[in-house]
């Protein structure tokens, strides 16, 4: 029995939260539960920046929007293993597809450029 | 039809009924004065005893935001520029002015989230999960509050009414494992999605959503 009222409970919730229409404006792919898993147990690290890439890489195959963000989320890991280039390169895709982001990637493209600068070493980030 | 089948669409009408229901509707004048278009998360205060409740909440709460259609800073890299700026302390960020983490990220908007509660009870056979959440939108231009927002959401195993000694000895698993690992993140989700998504009361839609600037019938 208490099986049944497990599934249940779960499916009356559901219904709770689809009184609120709501539909995918973008694919965040596993972004959420990855950023989840990593805040739970730092050792993810690569898990998340595993999915920030397939987010990017599935809005390219599918000529979609890669979501707000996520070019940024994905720069600031690079940024943290001290490949700076490649944290140049994102936080200047992340301005390009979202001008809001044009302040805060300046800064970073200009932290991220100045080679004294990187965040962490790079034995810190895995 | 038995007890449970009864319950269950007792439950269900419960439900629609509430879908229909008109509730009171916020004043958007301020936010209609300033339509934000971006919205940067700061750290979340916590008031529940979970350390952990603030980094799990912020894995939910991006998500919600720009499929309203804004535009939302990287929730993750904000909290670790902000941290090596100082200011990892989220009640020293709340009780900040705005004004200042405009200039730093160039936000329209500020979100201040505080987690008033984030548990699990434990009542003999039963285990009640509870996310309690406040919501409030500044305007990083005036520091004006454009939006608030509160919600609880709990989370009860329904009680077995006819199981006799087993389906009593079947409650109290049930509540033994939400006691050990109560999954909070499908509750802060409903949270969120009760505190953006409904008409009258939530955000209305930013400007990568069609309906930015249209929707003062709803908002």
């Amino acid at each position: 029995m208490s099986l049944g009222r497990l599934i249940l409970s779960p499916l009356i919730l559901l219904m709770a939260a689809g009184c609120v229409t709501q539909h995918q404006r973008y694919d965040w792919g596993s972004y959420d539960p990855s950023l989840y898993g990593y805040y739970k147990n730092p050792e993810k690290l690569g898990e998340l920046s595993a999915s920030l890439a397939a987010v990017i890489d599935a809005a390219s195959t599918n000529q979609a929007a890669v979501p707000p963000g996520i070019y940024a989320e994905y720069g600031y890991l690079q940024l943290q293993q001290g490949k700076n280039q490649a944290a140049v390169d994102l936080f200047k895709q992340e301005e390009s597809h979202w001008p809001e982001s044009k302040v805060i990637m300046d800064r970073m493209i200009k932290v991220a450029s100045t080679p004294v600068a990187a965040t962490s070493t790079p034995s810190a980030a895995r | 039809m038995n007890l449970k089948s009864k319950f269950a669409l007792l439950s269900l009408v419960i439900l629609f009924a509430g879908c229909a229901s008109q509730p009171p509707r916020y004043d958007y004048s301020q936010f209609r004065t300033e339509a934000p278009r971006s919205i940067l998360v700061v750290p979340v205060i916590n008031k529940s005893i979970d350390v952990n409740a603030p980094d799990y909440f912020l894995a939910t709460i991006a998500t919600p935001l720009a499929e309203r259609g804004y535009y939302v800073f990287p929730v993750n890299m904000v909290k670790s520029v902000l941290a090596d700026d100082g200011l990892s302390d989220a009640n020293l960020v709340h009780a900040g002015d705005p004004h200042r983490l405009g200039e730093l990220f160039g936000t329209d908007a500020v979100m201040y989230i505080s987690i008033e509660r984030w548990d699990a009870k434990y009542v003999v056979l039963a285990t009640t999960v509870t996310v309690e959440l406040n919501y409030t939108l500044k305007s990083a231009h005036t520091g004006q509050v454009l939006w608030k927002n509160h919600q609880i959401v709990v989370y009860r195993p329904q009680q077995n009414s006819g199981g006799g000694i087993a389906g009593l000895v079947a409650n109290a698993i049930v509540a033994a494992i939400a006691k050990a690992a109560p999954n909070y993140m499908p509750l802060a989700r409903q949270a969120n999605s009760g505190a953006i998504n409904v008409k009258g009361m939530g955000l209305p839609a930013g400007p990568y959503d069609s309906l930015f600037g249209k929707d003062s019938a709803d908002y």
